[in-house]
């Protein structure tokens, strides 16, 4: 079933605030709001190659007009999640909850993207991977003194 | 897990700024209260189960923001949802006065054309009150819509109001898929708004 994660933007709304922002873009007089508009159709866009164009607005947003951040911030969390990058959306909703700690949506998103990195094995697979790299660490530690031992 | 569920509804919550959508919302669920609740960026999504006359039904709820910023896109939300609350704060007249504009709002976007709503009187904990029950309860009777008083606060009258929404949804089988309904009574098929708000409202 759809969730913040998983719901899909209406193609008509992806092209009606597209348009919207290129026309003021064309002007050279983009407004925080279209960017806005047109970045929340993109990160919730099936496409990542569209989420990836949205986070880019908003890390755009961001860093330019203050009055939104917190806004902009949830949406970065929410469109790294949905690129799977999600070590990058859990420090979004780390800065988040850092300035309103508690805020009830923000950790309710936090769930959300745990309970999914649950599903799709990826805890359990960044414990692995660890091992794996900390064994190949030791072993090529190991090679490397083997090897000033000879010469 | 799934399989003795009968239907998920999709219920719509809207309504001004500061009324208490997501507070209503996190008492239903969580059964929890925020005194510093903070503003909802967007729209939040929250999921429940409930036992409604015998059958188990899941709601998925889409709180949506109240403030200005969000108008543009929130109506896209509105899509294919069952039941829509629409949430006043008792001790503001001005956010009552909306609901007349959050009716058309719903009117415009929502895509099923006997779509439940309820309008929700919220904080009535609070001493100082601006709208009467009375006047309330008259403009849901116009609209057709189910009427409630609660405060999210105190508990009063939240559960209610959402169960009293998903039964009146169940009682209106054209709303849902319509398998497996041996024993709902579907006796008002293609009439959901004949009935009067008198025969519905449920007040605390």
């Amino acid at each position: 079933m759809a969730d913040v994660l998983s719901e899909i933007v209406l193609p008509e709304d992806l092209k009606k605030f597209e348009k919207i922002y290129h026309e003021q873009l064309y002007k050279n007089d983009v407004t925080p709001k279209a960017q806005f508009e047109y970045a929340w159709c993109l990160v919730r866009s099936k496409y990542p190659a569209d989420i990836q164009k949205g986070i880019m607005l908003l890390e755009e947003l961001y860093k330019t007009h203050e009055e939104g951040q917190r806004d902009y911030l949830y949406y970065l969390a929410i469109g790294s999640a949905r690129l799977k990058e999600y070590s990058k959306a859990l420090n979004y909703v780390r800065s988040f909850l850092s300035i309103e700690p508690g805020n009830q949506q923000v950790v309710s998103l936090e769930q959300t993207i745990k309970k999914k990195m649950e599903k799709e094995g990826l805890v359990g697979m960044a414990v692995t991977g660890g091992i794996v790299l900390a064994v190949g660490a030791i072993v090529g530690f190991g090679m490397a003194i083997a090897s000033k031992a000879k010469s | 897990m799934d399989e003795d569920i009968l239907t998920t509804l999709k219920i719509l919550i809207i309504g001004e700024s500061g009324v208490g959508k997501s507070s209503l919302l996190l008492r239903f669920t969580e059964d929890n209260f925020d005194p510093e609740q903070t503003l909802t960026i967007g729209v939040d999504f929250k999921t429940k189960r409930l036992n409604i006359d015998g059958s188990r039904v899941k709601l998925a709820i889409w709180d949506t923001a109240g403030q200005e910023r969000f108008r543009t896109l929130t109506p896209s939300y509105y899509r294919d949802a069952q039941g829509a609350i629409l949430v006043f704060d008792v001790s503001s007249y001005a956010t009552f006065s909306k609901l007349e504009m959050w009716l058309n709002e719903l009117e415009t976007y929502s895509t099923k054309n006997d779509i439940i709503k309820m309008i929700v009187g919220n904080k009535i904990d609070v001493d100082k009150r601006e709208v009467s029950r009375e006047e309330a309860m008259r403009f849901a009777k116009r609209h057709h819509t189910l009427y409630i008083e609660a405060s999210a606060k105190t508990k009063d009258g939240v559960e209610s109001a959402f169960e009293e929404l998903v039964h009146k949804i169940i009682q209106t089988p054209n709303l849902w898929d319509s398998y497996e309904m041996n024993n709902i009574h579907i006796g008002n098929k293609g009439q959901p708004n004949q009935s009067t708000c008198a025969g519905y409202c449920s007040l605390v």
